[in-house]
């Protein structure tokens, strides 16, 4: 195995497990639609809440995925073949994140034109929420993958998973929105940006650290 | 408590503050324990580290409920409402959900050295993104919300006042101390149970 072969496999992988992000989507779409039937659907109320919305459906659809992102890695051998493999497994770990990365965010970017216009988000604010999407959901991943390690062993580890990374999703949220709602007022939202890019590079130091220690424990 | 005399606006209700800052000041020297032990464990694989983890987290947990709950009768007299979502409230509560986290992944992992790494793990990460946290949680509140009430700034309090203060926050470490150190005894004796000096101890010396 060299890191270009694994890159292909999860590539492979990816692909050939296409419906688990048709899935995610799926269900971003869904708690999109919620919202508005479950509270208001005036524009009065969408228009500034857009981006809450979408962030927290973002997150909740993130958080699906990246439960079990080493799910069938651990039943199928893999996370061992890793650890025999002699390659560096935090680089191993970040690739494979990349790659569900790639995967998941880009069909979500997708939709994400669409169910703005839903939810009465000015057009000037949209690429905002592109911005804010591209630059902190790698931060969701990242830390996601600590609390996906951690609990790859047990056979119910969605509802754990949730428990342990949700407060950590905190404060990408509270950016995120806080610069689309800031670029709606009119006021300067770059700040905001450069936070949530400073939260993705501090999670892409740590991470795959943690994420090796956690796999190496879950594995032996 | 009883002894300090009552505060001219508040009355009787500000006595409260001899459970309520304590309690949140322990809640987070908990999580900065925790953090520090979590550290030592991954770096140098000391043996004592997850027992103090495990032994400390419900105690952490359980001054961040006493701090909230407390607050939240205060504030129900003072402020008139039970909650806002103001950046203090907040931080504490996202808090005891970190500690929640701590305790339930220890508990669903029955693999002891899994369960050792995994808290210990988190324990880390926490104490890295606790300041982001607090910080994002204190910008989002000032930015959207506006300061409605400032708890953070202090009346400068008469001797009487402060001097009980500083003894109860005194207690409330000792008590935690203590209970931590009759916790971690436990948890040792429950995990060298097979080992030949614990038999002796609990047989021979009794408890």
């Amino acid at each position: 195995m060299t890191y270009f072969s694994f890159l292909m496999t999860e590539f492979c992988v990816l692909w050939r497990r296409k419906h688990d992000v048709f899935n995610a989507v799926l269900f971003f779409i869904i708690v999109v639609s919620l919202f508005p039937l479950g509270i208001d659907p005036a524009p009065e109320f969408l228009a500034p809440a857009s981006g809450g919305i979408l962030w927290c459906a973002a997150v909740l659809s993130i958080l699906m995925v990246i439960e079990g992102i080493f799910k069938e890695d651990y039943r199928d051998g893999s996370l061992e073949q890793w650890l025999v493999s002699g390659l560096y497994l935090p680089l191993l770990v970040l690739l494979k994140l990349i790659v569900q990365w790639a995967g998941v965010v880009m069909p979500l970017l997708m939709v994400m034109p669409l169910l703005s216009q839903m939810l009465y988000l000015p057009s000037g604010s949209f690429w905002v929420l592109i911005m804010t999407v591209v630059l902190g959901t790698p931060s969701l991943f990242l830390i996601g993958a600590i609390g996906a390690a951690l609990t790859v062993s047990l056979r119910q580890g969605a509802m754990l998973v949730m428990l342990l990374i949700l407060p950590f999703y905190l404060p990408v949220i509270i950016f995120a929105v806080s610069a689309i709602r800031a670029s709606q007022e009119g006021a300067p939202y770059f700040g905001f940006l450069a936070m949530l890019l400073a939260m993705s590079l501090l999670s892409l130091v740590i991470s795959p650290f943690m994420t090796a220690v956690a796999v190496k424990a879950s594995v032996n | 408590m009883a002894f300090a005399p009552e505060d001219y606006q508040q009355g009787n209700s500000f006595r409260i503050i001899y459970i309520h800052v304590p309690a949140a000041m322990l809640a987070q020297s908990c999580y900065l324990g925790l953090g520090i032990a979590g550290f030592v464990f991954l770096v140098w694989q000391m043996k004592i580290a997850p027992i103090f983890i495990k032994s400390l987290a419900p105690l952490g947990a359980a001054m961040s409920l006493i701090a909230l709950l407390s607050g939240s009768i205060w504030g129900k007299t003072t402020w008139g409402t039970w909650w806002v979502w103001d950046a203090r409230l907040t931080s504490v509560l996202v808090l005891f959900l970190l500690y929640m986290g701590i305790i339930a992944l220890q508990n669903a992992l029955d693999d002891v050295t899994l369960a050792n790494k995994a808290a210990a793990v988190m324990g880390v990460v926490g104490l890295i993104n606790l300041p982001i946290i607090k910080y994002s949680v204190i910008w989002w509140n000032t930015l959207h919300q506006g300061p409605t009430f400032t708890v953070t700034e202090k009346p400068s309090m008469p001797v009487e006042m402060w001097l009980p203060l500083l003894v109860s926050v005194i207690g409330f470490y000792g008590v935690v101390a203590g209970l931590l150190l009759w916790r971690m005894q436990s948890e040792i004796l429950w995990r060298e149970k097979r080992s030949a000096w614990v038999r002796q101890e609990v047989l021979g010396d009794g408890l």
